[in-house]
């Protein structure tokens, strides 16, 4: 029976989930060290969702009728559901930060879109990437904190309502708590989003699988239903976590604004 | 007023600063609070961001602010053993302190701590 398959068709029934999320160079620069230095597709997407975004923005709002139009509206929602968010969470004095955030939201919600294509990268299912961006939200913290607070800043570290002795075993804890947040707000949205691209994969595979399988083609269907439900779900958790990343923000710089609690 | 208003806009030259931007802002906004029903506080989306979310999100969110403390613990003390050569004390220490972080995390996440209110919390205005 299996030697019946050619070996081109065995290679294609093999489940290889991992394989789209490699990164495949466009323009070679050269090297550092070992380390190729290319332009990616990778980049190539990033550079797609600035457009798009720039598009949404500034296209469709360069009429500013006072009845928006279906593109203006769109830029509008997208905008006041931003500026709602950061005024929970950081009050008047975050508004300055609303380019930052909202440019972070748009950013990675069109990422996340971009990998619900069929056949497109998911940007966004790579750590580097999340991470920087990450890691941009917590420097600004950090660096508008200290600016603005001084070493006040630093209170943020010190539990109030404490008794001394205790702070001597508190304070590391919150250090190393503050430090783990630029990790857990960039593995969040990495795991989800390569744990969802894979989930998919797999489940589609699932369907060639059986289709393949002579009297267990029957089954085929079911993890046809799945792979549709999971689609419909990675639409959800492709939004929700671009909202999330934005929420974290907000409260994170909630932080640099308002240290002393 | 609305002749006022045109004047303003007609002045392109000289930028509003930000007090008195955000001073319109807020005249404006009280005035579509009026005729807007206010929303109910408790249930506002942005307070928490575990709200309305599905039992699968909270967990992912869960382990990782869990996982995140004990990454972040092992780090620091890989860096104070490497920086200070304490070889393997400062990994360890650091490694349990990044636990107890880490719990703090998840307890801080799901809404637990009483202690610590405005930080994850509903922010005070």
């Amino acid at each position: 029976m299996a030697g019946s398959l050619d070996p081109a068709h065995q290679v294609a029934l093999r489940p290889d989930p991992i394989h789209q999320f490699e990164l495949k160079s466009i323009l070679p620069f050269g090297h550092i060290g070992n380390q190729e230095i290319a332009f990616t597709q990778s980049a190539l997407y990033m550079f797609a969702a600035v457009g798009v975004i720039a598009l949404l923005t500034i296209v469709a709002t360069s009429s500013r009728s006072v009845v928006p139009g279906r593109m203006q509206s769109l830029a509008e929602i997208f905008y006041e559901f931003i500026a709602d968010t950061l005024h929970q969470a950081t009050g008047d004095g975050g508004k300055r930060f609303m380019p930052l955030v909202f440019s972070l939201f748009m950013f990675v919600l069109i990422l996340n879109m971009f990998g619900m294509i069929p056949y497109a990268f998911a940007v966004t299912s790579h750590l580097v990437v999340t991470f920087g961006l990450a890691a941009l939200v917590i420097s600004v913290v950090v660096i508008y904190g200290v600016m603005k607070h001084g070493t006040h800043f630093f209170g943020l570290f010190v539990p109030q309502g404490v008794p001394k002795p205790l702070l001597a075993l508190l304070v590391p804890i919150e250090v190393i708590s503050f430090i783990s947040r630029p990790i857990s707000l960039s593995v969040r949205l990495f795991a989800n989003v390569l744990a969802g691209h894979i989930a998919m994969k797999i489940f589609a595979f699932f369907v060639v699988g059986l289709l393949s399988a002579g009297a267990w083609s029957v089954l085929s269907p079911l993890p046809l239903f799945l792979t549709i439900a999971l689609t419909a779900l990675e639409f959800l958790v492709a939004a929700l976590q671009a909202y999330v990343f934005a929420t974290l923000t907000a409260i994170y710089l909630n932080d640099a604004l308002h240290p002393g609690h | 007023m609305s002749g006022n208003d045109a004047r303003d806009e007609g002045n392109d030259g000289r930028v509003p600063p930000d007090s008195e931007l955000s001073a319109r802002l807020r005249r404006l906004e009280s005035q579509i609070d009026r005729k807007r029903p206010p929303a109910a506080p408790g249930t506002s989306a942005g307070s928490k961001p575990s709200n309305g979310r599905s039992s699968l999100g909270q967990a992912m969110t869960l382990s990782t602010e869990f996982v995140a403390g004990v990454i972040a613990g092992g780090i620091l003390g890989w860096i104070v053993d490497h920086v200070f050569g304490t070889k393997p004390w400062g990994l360890i220490v650091l490694l349990m302190l990044g636990f107890v972080a880490g719990v703090f995390n998840v307890m801080r996440a799901s809404g637990f701590s009483g202690a610590r209110s405005g930080r994850d919390g509903s922010p005070d205005a």
